[in-house]
């Protein structure tokens, strides 16, 4: 039964074996080849202006990936990111411009935008969590039963145009000042870094780890599965309406369709960034590295002139063998 | 008779028009195992789960230090002393030694961190490690996952965190399956340990040599009711299995 | 416990990664210069011999004194009622109903434009035996047989927007002229940068979909526009925006750092207009880089005034709603097709800083 620790390995050596079998770190490594050939392509790649035009994409992305993150580690699946996305948005952006028409400040309005965001995601959160605990759906029914009516109120709210008129100074908030970096941004960092905290550092990470791990030993181990879900979709539907936020400050308007689809490209990160479907494994650096592709492919392919269309390819390629060699790991994991 | 340390009266459970228990009564004291044993669908797993909180009888009693109590869920009857080693793994395989011991009594960072809900891993890790070794278990370093180890391995985790964890009974679900020879003895070993410690031990197990080497009384299962409640000692391997299947009369 | 396997499977990753990109790059010729050739629509052809866009009053020759029994119903069968265009519409037809004193009874799916939804909602429309139908064909093939069944049963049909492929039997059918929309924004584009000629000027124009009819109606009056009247100015980039703002909001921004000396934008529909205002006013290049966009959603219309907007395109769909409106009260009501022409296109409106605020607040889409 008992089982000898490893042998003692020269420590240089072992660091590098575990680098080299670190997911976030090939992904890395992915990425920088990424670069080198965009750059090669066109040098004009390289340049703060296009990593403005990158971070500019990957901070929403983040935001929704990130809260898929936590699901997918807990073994469910949020389809209701982007709707929640995209009705956060338009919800908040009717409230700036009543807020706007009315005469007030342009800080209060924007705060008041921040908090409908967050209360719209929370609230879909909520009713995903209700969904999934009470009426007893899976995850994934749970959530395109809100994806649906997310998409759907959007629409009815709006009638299809993007809704403005709010502060003028909205689009100004997203311009990058440090570097690269715009305001909105760097919340998206500051809150990642919060996230990456709490999912590995943190009981709220280890339960949901354990959750998606072994969903009867965490409820016989008396966690309450349910309180547990419920924080997950609200952190999920949190995430989500920032997200709708940054869109807002992105564009100045709130339009309906914004979202639709990024719940795959927020699967595709996580999925990419090394997390498993089925639950209990991930690491939210995987999720950053897997973003962070994801939205460079984006501005790389438009700045070497290939049709954006080309993306959906690479990242098929992507999730292809990010998935094998999480298969080939496990394999060796039980040989050993 | 006297001092039972856990006890049930006439317990049922039904699932819908299924009785799954039909009036069962059985008890253990501290410093006792007691063999729990039965065929399959005789009822063992469900009163297990009645046993540890999971499930709610649909009649009956369950007294612990002779007060009646009543499990709303797991985390009842794990706050009350009782600690289950589940048949289906009671581990989560993608956490590490650590984690798993630790699972649902996370130590906090001490101060104004632990209070936003950090974890106090390093304290937790060491803390696992010398709890698996005081109930006889050694194991790799404690931040290696459950995954990385073999059955048996795993299984030295499992039973060890319940003994670690219980303060008066402990029950076991089929702990010995798929164990070696060596690896089973070791298990028997560390049932007798906690028994010494003066926990009560139920130990269910198709594994009847193993019923009969280690324990005190073995109470019988038959179709959801208790066909018999002895001392080990009246039993041999042929007696027990005619009991279990019916074959010898009630 | 990680050996070569997962090494070697790693390195398999980055290099594979970098092949798919490189066949990307290899077959981007191809796939750019296939939108270029693509078939101008039938359309543009069309005698355009409608009113011009202020004629709002003047009206169609229906107009001469037809009175309407009472219970007169016409039934207009939409694309999706959710759409600021199709609203927009809507606001025409109510008006010219209540002037000719009949009943409009306005249907179509909440919010999908497809036959599948719209057969079974005409259908049902014919069941209560209105006494014409203004149609919307989402799809000219799969609506034939039941416009064809509605002229059968004695209910005259006009097409709008879209029509159905065998018109012989349809009273009429009138559309936004979107070729003449995109030479417009040509035009509009020319005019703000300047266009001198045997000088070169770059521009880029951002789509929504590679398939949407008014979509290659619009560039493809745009290129023809172009290379008529405008040889300098070439189209270095197309995109697709598949409808969202934040996604041609992509585009446009890295587009504005690939072409640093990028002369104009031609946005064209609502969500491409949206995405490149946002991009020009993030990177401070308002006034500087010319922006051309289509649909006149209220918050792109406001963005006229502050200088994102060089122009916008707008279509006028309560006009073609009234048009409708009124030629079926003529054939209904008057019992003559006298005047009444089988194809009406209605020219695009030029929406910019010289526009009156009377006629931006016309044109702008109903929300």
């Amino acid at each position: 039964m008992a089982a000898s620790a490893p042998a003692a390995h020269p420590k240089t050596a072992s660091r590098l074996r575990e680098l080299v079998s670190n997911q976030t770190f090939v992904l890395f490594l992915v990425w920088i080849a990424m670069v080198v050939f965009f750059t090669a392509a066109n040098h004009i790649f390289f340049s703060s202006d296009v990593a403005g035009n990158i971070l500019a994409d990957w901070g929403p992305l983040m935001l929704v990936a990130t809260a898929e993150t936590f699901v997918i580690i807990s073994g469910g699946i949020d389809l209701s990111v982007g709707a929640i996305t995209g009705l956060s948005g338009v919800v908040a952006a009717f409230a700036m411009q009543d807020m706007t028409t009315a005469g007030q400040g342009a800080t209060l309005t924007l705060i008041v935008g921040l908090l409908v965001c967050i209360g719209v995601g929370l609230l879909v959160g909520l009713i995903n969590s209700l969904l999934i605990n009470y009426a007893r759906l899976v995850p994934f029914i749970a959530t395109l039963v809100t994806l649906g009516a997310g998409e759907g109120l959007s629409i009815v709210f709006t009638g299809g145009a993007p809704i403005g008129g709010g502060p003028p100074q909205a689009i100004s908030l997203s311009v990058p000042w440090l570097g690269p970096f715009s305001t909105p941004v760097l919340v998206v960092v500051a809150i990642t870094i919060v996230c990456w905290l709490y999912l590995h550092k943190a009981k709220f990470g280890r339960y949901t780890y354990a959750f998606g791990s072994n969903s009867f030993a965490t409820r016989a181990a008396g966690i309450s599965t349910k309180k547990q879900i419920t924080k997950i979709y609200m952190l999920s539907g949190l995430l989500s309406g920032l997200a709708g936020m940054f869109f807002y400050l992105r564009l100045g308007s709130g339009a309906p369709t914004t979202g639709a689809g990024l719940e795959l490209d927020a699967i595709a990160a996580v999925v990419i960034g090394g997390a498993a479907l089925s639950g209990g494994v991930g690491r939210l650096s995987g999720t950053i590295m897997g973003a962070l592709i994801l939205t460079t492919v984006t501005s790389g392919l438009i700045i070497i002139g290939v049709a954006p269309n080309w993306k959906q390819v690479v990242v098929a390629v992507l999730i292809a063998l990010a998935v094998s060699i999480q298969a080939l790991r496990r394999g060796e994991g039980k040989a050993s | 008779m006297t001092d039972a340390l856990y006890e049930v009266r006439n317990i049922s459970k039904n699932y819908g028009a299924v009785t799954a228990l039909d009036n069962v009564s059985m008890k253990v004291r501290a410093g006792e195992i007691v063999g729990l044993v039965g065929d399959n669908g005789a009822g063992k797993s469900t009163l297990v789960k009645c046993l540890s909180g999971v499930h709610q009888p649909s009649s009956g009693e369950i007294l612990l230090d002779g007060q009646e109590r009543h499990w709303r869920s797991p985390h009842d009857a794990i706050q009350a002393g009782i600690e289950t080693l589940y048949q289906e793994s009671g581990l989560a395989p993608q956490l590490s030694v650590g984690a798993n011991v630790f699972l649902g009594r996370e130590e906090m960072k001490p101060g104004i961190l632990g209070k936003l809900g950090f974890l106090a891993q390093k304290s937790m890790d060491a803390r696992a490690h010398a709890d698996l070794e005081r109930v006889g278990i050694a194991v790799p370093s404690s931040n290696r996952s459950i995954a990385q180890l073999s059955g048996g391995q795993r299984q030295a985790v499992a039973i060890g965190r319940a003994v670690a964890w219980a303060s008066k009974i402990i029950i076991l679900d089929e702990p010995t399956n798929h164990l070696g020879a060596r690896q089973a003895g070791e298990v028997l070993h560390v049932m007798r340990a906690a028994r010494d410690q003066g926990l009560g031990v139920i130990f269910i197990s198709h594994t009847l040599p193993h019923v009969l080497e280690v324990t005190d009384r073995i109470v019988v299962l038959r179709l959801g009711r208790v066909v018999k409640d002895a001392p080990t000692s009246t039993f041999d391997q042929e007696s027990l299995l005619g009991t279990i299947t019916g074959l010898i009369a009630d | 416990m990680y050996n070569l396997t997962s090494r070697r499977a790693a390195g398999a990753l980055a290099v594979a990664g970098a092949a798919t990109l490189l066949l990307a790059a290899c077959s981007s010729s191809s796939g750019s210069s296939s939108s270029s050739s693509a078939a101008s629509p039938a359309g543009s052809a069309a005698a355009s011999s409608a009113a011009a866009p202020s004629a709002g009053a003047s009206g169609s020759p229906a107009a001469a004194g037809a009175s309407c029994p009472s219970g007169t119903t016409i039934a207009f069968v939409m694309g999706a009622e959710a759409d600021p265009f199709f609203k927009a519409m809507k606001v025409g037809a109510d008006a010219e109903a209540q002037a000719k004193g009949v009943t409009l009874v306005w249907q179509g799916d909440p919010s999908v434009y497809s036959p599948a939804t719209q057969i079974p909602i005409v259908d049902k429309v014919l069941a209560t035996k209105p006494s014409g139908l203004v149609l919307i064909p989402t799809d000219p093939s799969a609506l034939q047989p039941a416009n064809d069944q509605a002229v059968a049963a004695g209910i005259p049909v006009v097409n709008v927007d879209t029509h159905v492929n065998d018109q012989s039997k349809v009273t009429s059918w009138i559309t936004g002229d979107n070729n003449d929309g995109g030479a417009k924004a040509a035009d509009a584009l020319a005019t703000a940068i300047g266009y001198q000629s045997g000088k070169s000027y770059q521009v880029v124009v951002g789509l929504t979909s590679p398939t949407a009819t008014t979509n290659t109606a619009r560039l493809a009056g745009f290129k023809a526009q172009l290379a008529a009247k405008y040889p300098g100015i070439k189209i270095m980039d197309v995109a697709y925006s598949q409808s969202q703002p934040s996604v041609a909001n992509t585009n446009v921004s890295n587009w504005l750092t690939k072409y640093p000396n990028l002369n104009g934008i031609f946005a064209i529909d609502g969500t491409n207009a949206t995405g490149a205002a946002a991009a020009l006013q993030a990177k401070g290049l308002t006034g500087k880089v010319a922006l051309v966009g289509y649909d006149a959603y209220p918050q792109n219309v406001a963005l006229i005034k502050s200088g994102v907007f060089t122009a916008l395109i707008a279509q006028d769909p309560a006009q073609e709603a009234k048009l409708a409106i009124d030629d079926l009260t003529q054939v209904i009501c008057g019992k003559s097709t006298a005047g009444i022409q089988k194809a009406v296109t209605i020219p695009n409106v030029v929406l910019d800083k010289t526009t009156s605020a009377a006629d931006l607040q016309k044109y702008t889409y109903v929300q």
